[in-house]
């Protein structure tokens, strides 16, 4: 009798307990907040004075003025989605490309990842896979539109390598000591990639490389995904002392050779900007 | 049959508090794994997922915001084309120190190998010096053959020699920039090298070396006012 209550009691406050991890980490964020807020309109009479007198129409200005509600016809649509993802992309494109500093195009839909200059693509490298969050897959793709509008812009990055590294050298102080300290030059080893980029939006992009890494890269790689696993379970336990959580995160987890990789982190600028194309 | 049944009765007790074991190993899972899960929810959201955006819009309106699109994307793809660099340009790789020749269209013309900087810090007293190829956009500023090099301070720190007068003889050497040498500006160049075996390799105290027939070829196709992508 005493074990059928105890069983009774136990179970029905575990139960309120799972209710209660299950509303406050997951269905009350994910219901009810955007994970993809809409990206803030800048002012663009920078870029219009950069780029000539014309006006760049900012996105959303096209606002349909009849309010007529009529089942439009599926063709129309897709074809006004198309024109305004094709102008989201240009939009973007041009603003980065009136600046002076390197940015990164991720194409989804072609697999590509372009590290461009002044629109001109510098690097191209084939993405061997990319793994997309629901939270952005499955979102309306006309939704998106809002999301994508602007260029992202990075908030916070880790990565296995440094982005820049340099050799220390004490100057010689005579020829002798000069001649002594002169060395073949070899090739540098690569160190093995992770690169984990935080960037407005909630965005986080996720650059790994293709190939097997070795003890001390895999310890590395290791290390930062352990950080952020980390942050999450705290962002979690917190949520439940608060019953408050942010937003979900939205992921894009790209896969790529370990050299393009590193050009990549290496080649981009200390705050990047990330075109997105899906 | 009495037995039996006393016998499976703790058999029983026992395996029902799996129960509670399993709604708290969930709650446990849930916290340690909310990403995952958060994830396999939106599968559930979007089930039942919000409307278009031009759902409820006329077809007029539509039309409209199609003609709208379409010229907004011819007007900033004329802009987008007045960026494009209007002579053969040149794209340096200084993470595996390769370059790429190109022609106005953006084809590619020719590859090779280079040397960039070695990224090395000298520090001599007080003064820090940074060998490194500086990265973004440059413009052939000039062009010259057989131009001769005149060593700046840090040629001499480096060698552990004593810094001679600005305008003195010994600054001046003929033979280390090769046949042909292109200015970028703050004093960087492309040019040749007596060290051709590391090409490839990031050696230099900032400029971008190339191999003989590759700067040749460089050089005849670059014009004054050309573009150097560097990344």
């Amino acid at each position: 009798m005493k074990n059928k209550i105890a069983f009774w009691i136990i179970t029905l406050l575990f139960t309120a307990c799972l209710i209660f991890v299950a509303i406050t980490t997951i269905i009350r964020p994910v219901f009810t907040k955007n994970p993809l807020p809409k990206a803030t309109v800048r002012n663009y009479s920078e870029e219009k004075k950069k780029v000539g007198k014309d006006e760049i129409i900012n996105p959303g200005e096209d606002t349909a003025t009849a309010t007529e509600t009529i089942s439009n016809s599926k063709d129309s649509q897709n074809k006004l989605l198309e024109l305004k993802r094709k102008e989201n992309l240009l939009r973007s494109r041009l603003i980065l490309a009136t600046e002076d500093s390197t940015y990164l195009v991720l194409d989804l839909i072609n697999n590509l990842a372009i590290l461009e200059l002044k629109g001109i693509p510098l690097h191209e490298c084939h993405i061997i896979h990319a793994t997309i969050s629901n939270s952005i897959k499955l979102y309306n793709k006309d939704a998106l539109l809002g999301w994508m509008a602007e260029p992202f812009v990075l908030r916070n990055v880790e990565a296995t390598i440094p982005k820049i590294s340099y050799v220390e050298k004490i100057a010689p102080k005579d020829t002798l000591e000069a001649n002594k300290m002169v060395t073949e030059p070899k090739e540098a080893k690569l160190g093995d990639v992770l690169v984990v980029m935080e960037f407005e939006r909630n965005l986080r992009l996720i650059i790994s490389q293709n190939e097997q890494p070795d003890a001390d890269g895999l310890k590395l790689i290791s290390d930062i995904r352990r950080k952020y696993n980390k942050n999450e379970i705290s962002r979690s336990i917190q949520a439940l002392t608060k019953f408050n959580r942010e937003p979900v995160k939205p992921q894009i987890e790209i896969v790529i050779p370990k050299s393009d990789a590193t050009i990549l982190y290496k080649s981009l600028p200390l705050s990047p900007r990330l075109i997105l194309k899906m | 049959m009495e037995i039996e049944e006393k016998k499976s009765r703790p058999f029983l007790s026992i395996l029902i508090w799996i129960i509670p074991v399993f709604l708290f190993c969930l709650s446990v899972m849930m916290i340690l794994y909310t990403p995952v899960f958060q994830d396999s929810a939106f599968k559930v959201k979007f089930l039942f997922a919000g409307k278009s955006l031009f759902e409820g819009k006329s077809p007029e309106a539509i039309e409209n915001m199609v003609l709208r699109s379409g010229r907004t994307i011819s007007s900033i793809e004329t802009k987008l084309e007045k960026l494009k660099p209007v002579k053969p340009y040149i794209v340096v790789n200084t993470t595996e120190n390769r370059f790429s020749l190109r022609n106005v269209d953006g084809d590619t013309v020719r590859t090779g190998v280079c040397s960039t900087g070695k990224n090395e810090l000298l520090i001599a007293g007080n003064k820090r010096i940074i060998f490194k190829t500086p990265k973004g956009i440059f413009t052939v500023r000039n062009k010259q053959q057989n131009r001769p090099w005149v060593k700046p301070d840090w040629a001499f720190i480096e060698d552990g020699l004593p810094i001679p007068s600005a305008r003195s003889a010994e600054r001046i050497d003929y033979s280390t920039l090769g046949d042909y040498a292109m200015e970028i500006g703050n004093g960087y160049m492309i040019h040749g090298t007596l060290y051709q075996r590391f090409l490839g390799l990031p050696v230099t105290h900032g400029c971008v070396r190339l191999g003989d027939k590759d700067l040749e070829v460089v050089y005849n196709t670059l014009s004054k006012g050309s573009k150097v992508y560097i990344y």
